[in-house]
């Protein structure tokens, strides 16, 4: 079968429903509403890093981001669904790829397009404490935001296919997000700099003191990506429908 | 022409044994009913067919090939599994342009089916606000989207209302007189005998017959004549003269066995018996599998081995 009209089919499914352009949009919203109200909040902690703080919006903004990741594989999983997708598509390797291809592209254009605007907004509460920021650190920021949020979504996909539930996806990722990282992970250059989420979001810092650098965390959150995707892979290609 | 072909195919769900060394052919060109009780693993098989289980051992092939094998499968194949499959968010046309899509069906094609199977009405509709009857006719459409040569229905009669069963009797009767391969599952008794022409009946995951309906039907039971006179002495004694074995039933009509109306009226007619009722007592498919059954309990009454 050719790839393109299944990448067409697996589009349309996406465009299709509602619940998952609107994780697209809370996606924006979330991100660009908490990085403008961190643009226009203290400035005066020892610590404060100005890049991090403009795209802090993504802390809780990822978690549409995994929404969408999640529920666009877990719509397959309704009563039978996978079996009318797997009848029409049987190539099961070529399915899951065009899936996660339709995941991946919108989840990566709306991320850089949020990263971008909280910047933004954030930059004009700033001000002057942003000011410092060269062109270089921004464009990075951007872009790492962007496929940080692109990678989280690829991975709450990817343990979506494997744990065939979307509800078990999010109830594995959003506590361990909201609550482990933060709890255990305020500590930086230990282990915990190796979390999916932490390494990756090393990239939003200006300066980081710690093991990992902005590209090599990323690295490190999409190493995590593909393990899930492997497994998912494995377990989409052999189980019975 | 397109048969869909098991062979030896078994399938077990750890140590349950749900299809066992199952054979059988569909043929094309008219309807197979596929019939079993609950659990004799009718939806395993299909299932097994469309490769979206993998069998133990054995083979399904649909023309020959593996379905996972074909190109764009929905252009040779479809099939109704599971009429809660479509999502319930999407709208019923959305639903059917996403299954077309993959296939490189053209969209008008699903316009034709939702003004076929009746749905065009509620296709801007989500399918959450659709009946199970409405399901069943959506899901019906997916199946005849890409045309296929095979089409197969998993109980496409359940929740349908009654011109709905009219107009799925016509439907897989039109489709198999197109010469395509149609096998249909259900547990309706009545509703299977007003379409099939051919049964394969399962018990157990094992096949317990495939057979043409009307031989299935006549090896199991046998017909029998209503007569009803105003003069039961005389009648009972031209049937015992050429020996008819007559049974009387409470409200005065008679039941000879293992005869034809065409005797029982030339009979009675040549004694000068006068009759108010004669009718062929129609053996149904609904007693013969359930004679089929009931040997197959004594059979099979046999402790399961762990």
């Amino acid at each position: 079968m050719l790839f393109v009209p299944v990448l067409q089919a697996e589009w349309l499914k996406i465009r299709t429903l509602r619940s998952l352009l609107g994780a697209l949009l809370a996606l924006f919203a979330a991100t660009t509403a908490f990085s403008a109200i961190a643009g226009v909040s203290e400035t005066s902690d020892p610590e404060f890093d100005p890049l991090f703080m403009a795209l802090s919006g993504v802390m809780p903004g990822q978690i549409a981001a995994i929404s969408f990741g999640a529920m666009a594989v877990s719509s397959e999983f309704h009563g039978g669904g996978l079996r009318l997708s797997l009848a029409a598509v049987p190539q099961r390797g070529r399915w899951f790829t065009a899936k996660l291809t339709a995941i991946v592209v919108p989840a990566l254009l709306v991320g850089l397009v949020t990263a971008f605007a909280a910047l933004a907004v954030a930059r004009a509460g700033l001000g002057d404490a942003a000011s410092g920021l060269s062109v270089g650190e921004q464009a990075r920021g951007v872009v790492g935001c962007g496929v940080y949020i692109m990678l989280m979504a690829l991975f709450a996909a990817g343990l979506a296919a494997l744990l065939r539930s979307g509800v078990g996806a999010l109830s594995l990722l959003i506590p361990f997000i909201l609550v482990v990282s933060f709890v255990v992970g305020d500590v930086p250059g230990g282990v915990t700099d190796f979390m999916p989420d932490r390494a990756g979001q090393i990239v939003l810092y200006e300066t980081y003191d710690g093991r990992l650098g902005p590209w090599s965390g990323l690295a490190v959150t999409a190493l995590w990506t593909a393990a899930a995707i492997t497994a998912a892979a494995w377990s989409v290609r052999r189980r019975d429908a | 022409m397109t048969s869909i072909e098991v062979q030896a195919l078994t399938k077990e769900f750890g140590t349950r044994r749900a299809v066992d060394e199952l054979t059988f052919t569909v043929l094309p060109g008219r309807v197979t009913g596929f019939l079993g009780p609950n659990g004799a693993g009718k939806s395993t098989t299909l299932r097994l067919v469309l490769g979206l289980d993998r069998p133990t051992s054995g083979t399904a092939t649909v023309g020959g090939r593996a379905y996972p094998t074909l190109q764009e499968p929905l252009r040779h194949v479809g099939a109704l599994l599971d009429a809660q499959a479509a999502h319930g968010s999407r709208t019923g046309r959305d639903h059917l342009r996403t299954l077309a899509a993959s296939n490189r069906i053209p969209g008008r094609r699903v316009d034709e089916l939702l003004e076929e199977t009746g749905l065009a009405p509620a296709a801007r509709r989500r399918v959450k606000t659709y009946s199970l009857g409405m399901r069943q006719r959506l899901g019906i459409a997916a199946a005849l989207l890409g045309d296929p040569e095979v089409v197969m229905l998993d109980e496409p009669s359940n929740g349908l209302d009654p011109e709905g069963i009219i107009w799925i009797r016509e439907l897989l009767r039109r489709l198999a007189g197109e010469g395509r391969t149609v096998l249909v599952s259900s547990h309706l008794m009545n509703e299977t005998a007003s379409f099939a022409d051919h049964l394969v009946v399962l018990g157990r995951g094992r096949l317990l017959a495939d057979t043409p309906m009307r031989e299935f039907i006549h090896a199991r039971v046998q017909p029998s004549v209503r007569v009803r006179t105003t003069d039961p002495t005389a009648l009972k004694a031209v049937l015992a003269e050429h020996g008819h074995d007559a049974a009387e039933h409470e409200d005065g009509h008679w039941s000879v066995r293992h005869a034809r109306v065409d005797d029982i009226g030339r009979l009675a007619s040549a004694a000068g018996v006068p009759l108010l009722e004669l009718a062929a007592e129609e053996a149904t498919l609904e007693q013969a599998y359930l004679d089929l059954t009931a040997t197959e309990t004594e059979f099979t009454a046999q402790p399961q081995e762990a």
